[in-house]
């Protein structure tokens, strides 16, 4: 049984907070606390405008956001709420109009473009909504594609054995029309933890996923969390996806809502 | 209404989004239809001449009188005895140049008495005066200094002739007849007859009054000749223009393909909604129409602009082989601007019509349940290499099959079975190599290099068409390359063997193939007694007409010819043998142009007016020549000065005795005709202005090529446009997945390079065929040559860099436009 509630003062503003929490005896929080406090992910006031007609229009707004090691957080909130855009700005996609995105402790403002390309290369990974397998490529040269973009030639044992962690070893020859929907989803997450990213964004993986695939989808994603050490931040409308998460981050009109952390009975 | 509606939401709309795109789609169609429309006004313009420099001096007459050798004067008299009223022109014909310019103009002497325009009075006892074309814009009473056979002379302009008089130079018959050294022999004799009996029956009274060797023919007749033998080159040089047009066809499929493929999900919600096949048939032919008729509005524009250089090309190549011509005016009427126009939409609709009515089968739930990349086409290919294997079968049955009327149609239809066999089997080549190279690629150039053959192998449809578009302009280019370097390693071969004399003497001023302007005997005479020289072969050549197309009757000295030359016989015999029967009787051997054209072959006999008389030759053997196109008769010199007394040489060729060294040789043959407007050349020299000739002859051919090949590259920069657009989500997702902007760059320059290669190697194949059918097939059916089939290494291996470099060009802005992509509206456009 999972519960929701409401986190203390948040050492950034309205943000997620680590602190030692109290909590009963027969719970424990989904990420140790007992670790260095290293985040993967820090958005330090980060606010987004877009130009609409010469005109700017906010989509994020003074956002503060921590994401730690393995923690498994959940954005939830209405279309256009600015989760997409919070997605893109954690995965150096896109950059802040004000504030600062940290991943891994390094400034995506600082970088030029090269350099956002080297530490998405080596810290992100991303999924979404619509699988986005290159049609032409295999299951395996898909998998392989993030590896061989960062220069590595040995790259088909990784592949084969990310390929083996989602269950599709067997089909890693096929071509991407030749699967199911929730087999690609499984292939673009094995191409997304190809490389080791410690940051895995998602963004409505299940969304084109009837409910009962969707849920392994979200089981593989929370197991890969636990094992990997991965930090997932997935932006959904699944209430099964929220139900899972450590962390569910609710916006609205481009602000953080509201933080909750899970807790879960062993 | 609703269908104009559909039109524009569906069609109009795309295009406007894109339009880059659509003009490069557009450009292609206007190119073709430009360089179509260019050759046709280029064409016109140059054998309009001989009406504008001739015809428009002889009046309303009805018959022309000629004979070979001239027409000699008691044909006149005979003429002008007859007890009807005939209106008689007689006539001298020659050249002149007109110094300073070196322009080469025809020359006309006539009985100025006769000729109203010239305003002629007192000054017609003066030799030296002159009335001038309109065109040469030379004013009364300006001094002219021209140059006719070897002589130069200065003459005064006494009037300037009326409309349309050309470039003409007129003198009074006397006078021309001094100086064109014609010892009173006329050209020509027009007549004009009574209405009063029909043209027939007149026609048959005169050749009854004028003596053996004389002919009668309806005024125009040669100006007709020299239409026939012209039509084969016009028609080559037409069908080659049509090849820009073919290689934009290919494009316009392509464009209205990727239009259907991805307007697909469009066509099936518009089925859904009630649109018919037929509306969505109609939409995307008008599509293909709207580029037909954008595109054909602007290549009138463009064909007009070039046509002013073609003209100049062309009518180049005419002088050089065929007919001494000055290019008339570049006339654009509206039937043939309409006939161009109507052309590119023609062409641009038909290479849709497939596309088309592939958008109209498509069913709603097909459309709406399939995604676009699923959909692309995953044709039979076993299928498609037994039916390119049928067609390559039939092109070669169709190349087996001899001309239709003088023209090659069936070496053209086997060329047209070749490309669309070569297009076929494309599909199944791309396949291939891309799945045989795929590995290869990786290892050897990374992922860029498997994305980009991954990406031509999934776009299969679209990759055939590209690399079929290129590889027909590139077979094209090779075919013509290799045709051509063929055909010059035959004419320096023939040159070799045909050259061997050591000095070469001519009347000053440019060459043609139809002016044999003379020497005086008297310049044979001294350089004969000069102590260097071996050996003086004396050759006079005359125009003549044989069976209705302009021909060459030559005499040489056969002896001289019989003991330096090697000059090769079809038949293999041994030039000596040969030349040893010509002295003393009626033998004759003929160029194989003359040959092929008048299937004419050894142990034949021709009849030719000479002297008065018809005259048996017996044609001893055929020899190859490259000289002309018009084709040679030759007789030993003695032969023809029993028919043609005139001892007057049109060249000579000069043999040094050994041991003379030849600067020591050609010094003492120019002092010997010093003040003598005579040109002395080397053998080298001849051999150097000879495949000056040649490369000038087949400047406009490359011109075409390069033009269809600029075309296909456009459609290649404009379809990897389109890929980059189609395919943004793509490049947008790579960049999620850590691409830089360089590898997104590197994917698309690789496609553009894999597609040149495939292109060029598709191309060179396909050429290498076409060019046996024009060596073989085409051009022996419509000039009678007999080219030795050769590998123009170094031209074709500049050409194909060059088209490869181009094609990897094309690549750049595509591939500046992929790296611009944002990744983020892309991917999230889902």
């Amino acid at each position: 049984m999972n519960r929701w509630f409401r986190r203390g003062p948040p050492s950034l503003g309205v943000a997620a907070i680590r602190t030692a929490d109290p909590v009963e005896p027969a719970q424990v929080r989904a990420h140790p606390t007992t670790e260095p406090r290293v985040t993967i992910l820090r958005l330090d006031h980060v606010s987004k405008d877009y130009i609409t007609e010469g005109q700017p229009v906010p989509a994020l707004h003074d956002v503060l956001l921590e994401i730690f090691p393995g923690e498994f957080t959940a954005l939830v909130g209405r279309s256009g709420c600015g989760k997409s855009t919070l997605l893109n700005l954690a995965g150096a996609m896109d950059s802040p109009t004000s504030g600062t995105v940290y991943v891994d402790g390094v400034s995506t403002s600082s970088l030029d473009d090269a350099g956002l390309t080297r530490l998405r290369r080596t810290k992100v990974g991303f999924i979404f909504q619509s699988f986005q397998l290159l049609p032409t490529l295999s299951v395996v040269e898909n998998v392989e594609l993030p590896l061989m973009l960062a220069g590595n030639l040995r790259v088909r044992d990784a592949a084969l054995e990310r390929l083996r962690q989602v269950d599709l070893y067997a089909l890693a020859s096929r071509m991407p029309y030749q699967l199911s929907g929730g087999q690609m989803q499984r292939v673009a997450i094995a191409r997304a933890l190809v490389h080791s990213p410690s940051l895995l964004l998602a963004d409505e993986p299940t969304g084109n996923l009837d409910s009962a695939t969707g849920e392994l989808i979200l089981e593989l994603l929370r197991r890969i969390a636990l094992e990997q050490r991965t930090a997932i931040v997935m932006a959904t409308h699944s209430m099964e996806a929220t139900n899972l998460a450590d962390t569910v981050v609710r916006m609205r009109d481009g602000h953080v809502e509201e933080i909750r952390q899970a807790v879960k009975t062993l | 209404m609703p269908y104009i509606l559909l039109f524009q939401r569906l069609i109009v709309r795309p295009l406007r989004r894109e339009p880059l795109r659509t003009l490069l789609t557009m450009a292609a169609v206007a190119l073709g239809v430009a360089v179509v429309l260019a050759i046709e006004l280029a064409g016109d313009a140059a054998a309009g001449s001989f009406r504008s420099s001739v015809e428009t001096l002889t009046g309303n007459a009805d018959f022309e009188v000629t004979a070979t050798g001239g027409v000699p004067p008691v044909a006149l008299t005979k003429l002008a005895m007859l007890p009807y009223a005939l209106d008689l022109d007689p006539r001298i014909e020659g050249f002149a140049v007109i110094e300073g310019s070196q322009r080469t103009v025809p020359l006309l002497g006539v009985d100025l008495l006769k000729q109203a325009d010239t305003g002629g009075s007192g000054s017609l006892q003066d030799a030296n005066s002159i009335w001038t074309g309109r065109d040469l814009g030379f004013r009364k009473g300006d001094r002219v200094q021209l140059l006719i056979n070897d002589h130069s002379n200065s003459y005064t302009v006494r009037g300037v002739l009326g409309e349309r008089s050309g470039e003409a130079i007129v003198m009074d018959l006397s006078a021309a007849t001094r100086v064109l050294s014609r010892n009173g022999a006329l050209d020509r004799i027009l007549v004009k007859t009574p209405s009063t009996k029909p043209l027939a029956e007149w026609q048959k009274i005169l050749e009854r009054a004028l003596p053996p060797g004389v002919t009668v023919a309806p005024q125009g007749s040669q100006t007709n000749e020299n239409r026939r033998m012209l039509a084969a080159f016009r028609w080559n040089l037409r069908v080659l223009s049509y090849i820009a047009l073919v290689v934009g066809a290919f494009l316009i499929y392509n464009t209205i393909s990727v239009s259907v493929v991805r307007r697909r999900a469009e066509i099936g919600i518009l089925r859904a909604l009630g649109a018919t096949r037929g509306a969505v048939r109609m939409a995307f032919l008008g599509e293909a129409a709207c580029f037909g008729i954008g595109g054909g509005l602007v290549g009138l524009v463009l064909g007009r602009l070039m046509a002013e250089v073609a003209v100049k090309v062309v009518a180049a190549t005419v002088g050089s082989l065929y007919v001494s011509s000055t290019p008339g005016a570049i006339d654009l009427t509206w039937q043939i601007a309409l006939a161009a126009l109507l052309t590119g939409t023609a062409v641009a609709v038909i290479s849709s019509l497939a596309p088309a009515w592939e958008a109209s089968e498509v069913t709603p739930v097909e459309a709406m349940s399939r995604g676009r990349l699923e959909h692309e086409v995953r044709v039979g290919q076993l299928r498609r290499l037994a039916a390119a294997a049928i067609l390559a079968a039939g092109a070669w049955a169709a190349s087996q099959q001899p001309a239709m009327a003088g023209k090659p149609i069936f070496g053209y239809i086997a060329a047209v079975l070749l490309i669309a066999a070569s297009a076929l089997a494309i599909p199944a080549m791309v396949a291939g190599l891309t799945a045989a190279s795929s590995a290869m690629l990786r290892r050897a150039f990374g992922v860029e290099a498997l994305l980009a053959v991954r990406s031509l192998a999934g776009s299969m449809r679209r990759t055939s068409v590209l690399v079929g578009a290129l590889s027909t302009a590139i077979a094209m280019m090779a075919a013509v390359g290799i045709m051509v370097g063929s055909f010059r390693e035959t004419v320096l071969v023939w040159m070799q063997d045909r050259l061997q004399a050591d000095v070469y003497l001519r009347p000053a001023g440019p060459s043609g193939a139809d002016r044999h302007p003379t020497m005086s005997p008297d310049v044979a005479a001294r350089i004969e007694a000069l102590p260097e020289v071996a050996a003086v072969d004396q050759f006079r050549a005359y125009e003549i007409s044989y069976e209705g197309l302009p021909a060459t009757l030559g005499g040489g000295e056969a002896r001289i010819a019989g003991r330096y030359g090697t000059r090769p016989f079809l038949s293999g015999a041994r030039p000596q043998s040969i030349f040893a029967q010509l002295p003393g009787r009626d033998n004759v051997i003929v160029s194989e142009p003359f040959a092929n054209k008048h299937h004419v072959k050894a142990g034949d006999v021709l009849e030719l007016p000479l002297g008065g008389k018809t005259v048996r030759l017996h044609v001893l053997d055929v020899y190859y020549d490259y000289s002309n196109e018009r084709g040679y008769i030759i007789m030993d010199r003695s032969t023809l000065l029993r028919y043609l007394p005139d001892p007057s040489p049109s060249n000579m060729a000069v043999y040094l005795k050994p041991g003379v060294a030849l600067d020591k040789g050609r010094q003492a043959i120019e002092k010997a005709v010093a003040g003598r407007k005579v040109l002395v050349l080397s053998n080298r020299a001849l051999r150097e202005d000879a495949i000056a000739i040649f490369d000038r002859t087949f400047a406009i051919t490359y011109a075409l090529e390069a033009v269809a090949v600029f075309v296909a590259i456009m459609g290649v920069a404009g379809a990897l446009l389109a890929l980059v657009i189609d395919r943004r989500r793509e490049f947008g997702l790579l960049r999620f997945l850590g691409a830089a902007a360089q590898q997104l760059r590197r994917v698309i320059l690789f496609e553009a390079g894999l597609l040149g290669l495939l292109a060029n190697v598709a191309g060179l194949a396909l050429g290498l065929l076409l060019s046996l059918l024009l060596i073989f097939v085409i051009n022996k059916q419509s000039f009678g040559w007999t080219i030795q089939f050769h590998w123009p290494v170094a031209v074709l291996l500049g050409a194909l860099s060059v088209v490869y470099i181009a094609t990897v060009m094309a690549g750049l802005y595509p591939a500046r436009i992929a790296t611009g992509i944002n990744p983020i509206e892309v991917i999230h456009e889902d």
